[in-house]
């Protein structure tokens, strides 16, 4: 069954590019498949353990093997819902916004490889995935026309220098210890120099694919310059790839000494990502770009997480980690949704444009303002779980005083940036008057995901749970 | 009933204003009367729910609803003594506030948003008082800043922008202090249900450094809404809303949000005896006093009515966390029973600061000389509240005050009674000249802009009559102290819950 899940997007994605015409009809239906599967999947590990599959029957070691344990399955379905969800919207403003017809098969190839990369446990199956993800990221930017050209090539460029460094690693490790399953290779790790760069190689490549500050500079130009229903794509899902990997590579294959080594490096990152990517999110004075700045500094909280995992070795900070991530892909596919519509329908790409959005377009700023409060961590939104979650872990160790307050900082630091826009949005001096009359599907479209994140709060238990278990 | 159907009780009040709130955002704006209806019924049911709550937990009955939230923190909704204080507060008060607002707001742009948010507000308030946990509690407490934001950025211009940004500023950064404050508490002590006597006392001497960081963490973040000093630079800002919004919402609601968690926090989550080892009181009570003292200062200088009212706010608000922080019984009869006067006081004073506004377009205190011939029944009105306010009997707020310093003089607190008698003398020295302009001077020119809202009253009515009512309501709280049915002897009986605990 796990199979279809990779499947169907691959021959949707090839029918797709045979008949463009039902596009559309595959890629929706493919993607509603695929979330009912992975819906049955996560039940089912959930209740019988984590799952292995040998693809074609080859022995262990030549064969692709896939292990879907509960976070991947939470994963999978949280790409295929997204890719539901960003279908319908995609589909819904076909008239107005002409997509190109790549999109459909570009979208399930998306979907593909993510999957792929969630169920993978051996670095070079990774590193295919990441390639092909990163692909087909960079063809999705460049849908946008001319004006995207210039960002999509800098972030092939950088995605392509990114996977060279990850590749170096990969090939020092197999030259070294002859297999790259990550459960057999972290039984024959030793801390060594070569484990030590190739460990740092990778990371450097993932980091930069994933990025994480100081490796960002790319992502705002990237994302701000897709259009909207890709960039709810890349910033929700996948920029999530890469970060899997690298928590992946610390968490399972480094030694102890080399994650306590590095765990003030990514402590530090992602603090400064939270502090300079609010700054920055606060400054700029371009719709898209706020968002995608926003995704830099939500960024930095997965990174302190992570961090904070290695220092602590402590199962709820690793919860919160995955709950950030979680709780950001479905806050941020909001949130480029409406800016998306709104900037569609008012007319311009500056913040100044949502003038009087509260009036105009009270649903999209709703959803917005929603899925900016789960960014902030205002409970009970899936923001505040993993906001909790983190800090419960923090004080379960002893006299920790530093990070709640870093993290207090950084959470108004966002705040201000959300409320930046939610209070221009109030302004009624001069509205700024819609082109056309508002779509009202879109815009709830829009709003469900941004519902969604609140509605984590009622599966926090089983949630945090599931996410604390995965941890040991 | 069934007792099936008396579990849900507590969230059905909240859903009782909820659910017409979310109704009416869908409204257009010409449906009035739709709008009207839903807002009237939505207060009946409320209060109909309210009634049902309050004689059963009269009889010695506690409410409880819970959904599971965090490990360690379900959702609690908890109906009991104090929690009804509050309720009961904000249930009448929205009935008289949505009636004068409907008035107000007549013919003004965008009241199907106004209306819903309201309500959302309410919802927010009465969830606040009927949380059982701290977790719960700080849930609503954040909706509530989110509810009445678009309130106070109402009418758009950008003096209301700045205000609520700053709105938004002082009071974000409080619900995080609190939010920290409680998952500190969590990770010592997990966040059960308020209890009389608290649930500290058993790490209180392992953890004390903690509970006391915890403890100030919390009290920064309740004391922005509070007002307390220096938190309070937002309430006098947010003037610029809406006068149905500063009457209900920052007179009553957001500031005795605050109010009302200092009240759980001090009695159901640390309790006396641990307040008391771990020395916490002391300058919560200071600090308090001192706002006293400095918002009736400020007030003085004030020459906008709204604002001086906000600083007057500032000052009486306090009374209730002295009252709270002496940790006496008698000192707690008075801050809670004040939080009820303080409150039908305020509203009175803001409905005639709004029918001023409304009917003559006096903003100004100077520009009120002369008011009581033209507007007998609205002067008549603010004369009460401000006696009230002084604590003159046989008003409300005299029943608060005596009890305060009976309160102050049981702790032996001296230092109170001062503090007492003097913010009395400001408050006077406030007041008495608006009530001496009001009546004894002539009118020195026109009004600035005068509108006929009636044709024989001096105002229309849905302004004049919630007014009057809460004018009257004044009197009978002050007149009626000693009877079954009053705030007095209802808060006896909070107190009597909370201190026999042992």
């Amino acid at each position: 069954m796990m199979i279809l899940l990779l499947v169907l997007p691959l021959a949707g994605a090839l029918l797709m590019l045979l008949w463009p015409r039902i596009a559309p009809l595959l890629a929706l239906f493919s993607a509603a498949a695929c979330s009912l599967i992975a819906l049955q999947l996560l039940l089912q590990v959930s209740e019988q353990g984590t799952g292995y599959w040998l693809l074609a029957g080859w022995p262990s070691g030549l064969a692709i093997a896939w292990q879907a344990d509960t976070l991947s399955c939470l994963l999978i379905l949280l790409t295929a819902v997204l890719q539901l969800l960003v279908g319908f919207y995609a589909f819904a403003i076909r008239t107005r916004d002409k997509l190109s017809q790549g999109f459909w098969p570009l979208s399930s190839l998306l979907q593909l490889s993510l999957t792929a990369l969630w169920l993978s446990r051996d670095l070079f199956n990774l590193y295919v995935c990441l390639e092909l993800l990163a692909l087909v990221a960079v063809a999705l930017v460049s849908l946008s026309g001319r004006k995207a050209i210039k960002p999509a090539l800098n972030y092939l460029l950088l995605s392509l220098f990114g996977s060279l460094c990850y590749l170096l690693g990969v090939v020092l490790l197999y030259g070294a210890y002859g297999r790259l399953d990550i459960a057999g290779l972290a039984s024959e790790w030793q801390p060594n120099l070569l484990t030590n760069s190739a460990l740092l190689l990778m990371s450097l490549g993932l980091m930069l694919k994933a990025a994480l500050w100081p490796l960002h500079g790319w992502l705002p130009a990237a994302h701000a310059a897709a259009p909207a229903p890709v960039s709810a794509l890349l910033s929700a899902l996948v920029v999530k790839g890469p970060l899997f990997i690298l928590c992946l590579l610390w968490l399972q294959l480094a030694s102890s000494q080399q994650a306590q080594a590095m765990a003030p490096l990514f402590a530090g990152a992602g603090l400064a990502a939270l502090l300079f990517g609010g700054w920055s999110a606060l400054r700029t004075p371009f719709a898209k770009n706020l968002v995608a700045y926003s995704t830099v500094a939500q960024l930095g909280y997965a990174t302190v997480a992570l961090g904070l995992m290695l220092k602590f070795d402590q199962p709820l900070i690793f919860a919160a980690l995955w709950l950030f991530v979680l709780a950001h892909a479905l806050a941020k596919a909001a949130c480029f949704l409406a800016i998306g519509e709104m900037s569609g329908t008012l007319g311009g790409k500056r913040l100044t444009t949502l003038k009087g959005a509260s009036q105009t377009m009270p649903l999209a700023m709703f959803a917005f303002a929603v899925a900016g409060g789960s960014l902030i961590g205002l409970p009970p939104s899936g923001g505040f779980l993993a906001k909790w979650a983190l800090l419960q872990g923090l004080w379960s160790q002893d006299q920790q005083l530093f990070w709640p307050l870093a993290l207090v900082l950084a959470t108004l630091l966002s705040a201000a940036y959300v409320f930046r826009v939610v209070v221009l949005a109030f302004d009624r001096a001069d509205p700024v008057a819609p082109d056309f009359s508002p779509q009202v599907l879109p815009q709830w479209l829009a709003l469900l995901p941004a519902l969604a994140v609140w509605a984590m709060a009622l599966f926090s238990e089983p949630l945090l749970l599931l996410l604390r278990l995965e941890a040991l | 009933m069934s007792p099936f159907w008396l579990s849900y009780l507590p969230l059905a009040i909240i859903l009782s204003s909820l659910l017409p709130g979310l109704i009416i955002f869908t409204l257009k704006e010409h449906q009035v009367k739709l709008r009207i209806a839903l807002n009237l019924l939505g207060v009946t049911v409320k209060l109909v729910l309210v009634l049902i709550m309050w004689q059963a937990v009269k009889a010695g009955a506690i409410f409880y609803f819970r959904v599971p939230f965090l490990p360690g923190a379900d959702l609690i909704l908890q109906g009991d003594a104090l929690s009804l204080l509050f309720v009961v507060l904000s249930s009448v008060l929205w009935l008289a506030t949505t009636i004068y607002a409907i008035g107000y707001l007549e013919n003004s742009p965008l009241r199907s948003r106004f209306f819903g948010y309201f309500s959302l507000c309410v919802s927010a308030t009465v969830g606040l008082a009927l949380s059982g946990n701290l977790v719960s509690f700080l849930l609503f407490y954040e909706l509530l800043t989110l509810a009445t934001f678009p309130l106070v950025v109402h009418r758009g211009t950008p003096e209301a922008l700045a205000a609520g940004r700053r709105y938004l500023a002082y009071t974000l950064s409080g619900g995080l202090l609190l939010l920290t404050g409680v998952a500190l508490l969590h990770s010592l002590v997990q966040s059960p249900q308020f209890i009389p006597g608290g649930y500290v006392s058993a790490v209180v001497r392992e953890h004390s450094g903690l509970l006391q960081l915890a403890f100030g963490l919390m009290i920064a973040g309740l004391g922005v809404k509070a007002a307390l000093l220096p938190l309070h630079g937002w309430l006098p800002q947010a003037m610029v809303a809406p006068a149905p919004v500063s009457a209900l919402l920052h007179a009553v609601a957001v500031v005795k949000a605050g109010a009302f968690g200092i009240i759980r926090l001090v009695y159901d989550v640390f309790g006396v005896d641990s307040m008391q080892q771990l020395q916490l009181a002391e300058p919560l009570m200071l600090l308090a006093a001192t706002t006293i003292l400095y918002g009736s200062w400020r007030a003085l200088a004030q020459q906008d009515i709204k604002k001086r009212l906000a600083y007057s706010t500032i000052s009486q608000v306090s009374y209730i966390t002295v009252g709270v922080a002496m940790l006496g019984p008698l000192a707690a009869v008075g801050g809670l029973v004040h939080l009820v006067h303080q409150g039908v006081m305020k509203i009175t004073l803001f409905f005639c600061a709004g029918n001023y506004a409304e009917t003559l377009g006096v903003h100004k205190i100077r520009e009120l000389n002369g008011a009581g011939r033209r507007m007998p029944l609205t002067s008549a009105a603010f004369t009460l509240g401000a006696l009230g306010m002084i604590g003159i009997p046989p008003t409300a707020g005299f029943i608060s005050k005596w009890y305060l310093g009976l309160g102050a003089v049981a702790t032996d607190n001296s230092m109170m009674l001062l503090v007492f008698v003097f913010s009395g003398l400001l408050n006077a020295a406030y007041f008495l000249p608006i009530v001496y302009r009001l009546w004894f001077l002539p009118q020195r020119s026109s009004w600035p802009k005068e509108q006929r809202l009636s044709a024989t009253l001096e105002t229309h009515w849905m302004l004049l009559l919630p007014m009057l009512f809460t004018a009257l309501l004044i009197i009978l709280m002050g007149l009626f102290a000693s009877t079954g049915v009053s705030p007095l002897s209802w808060t006896q009986l909070i107190v009597e819950r909370e201190f026999s605990y042992d």
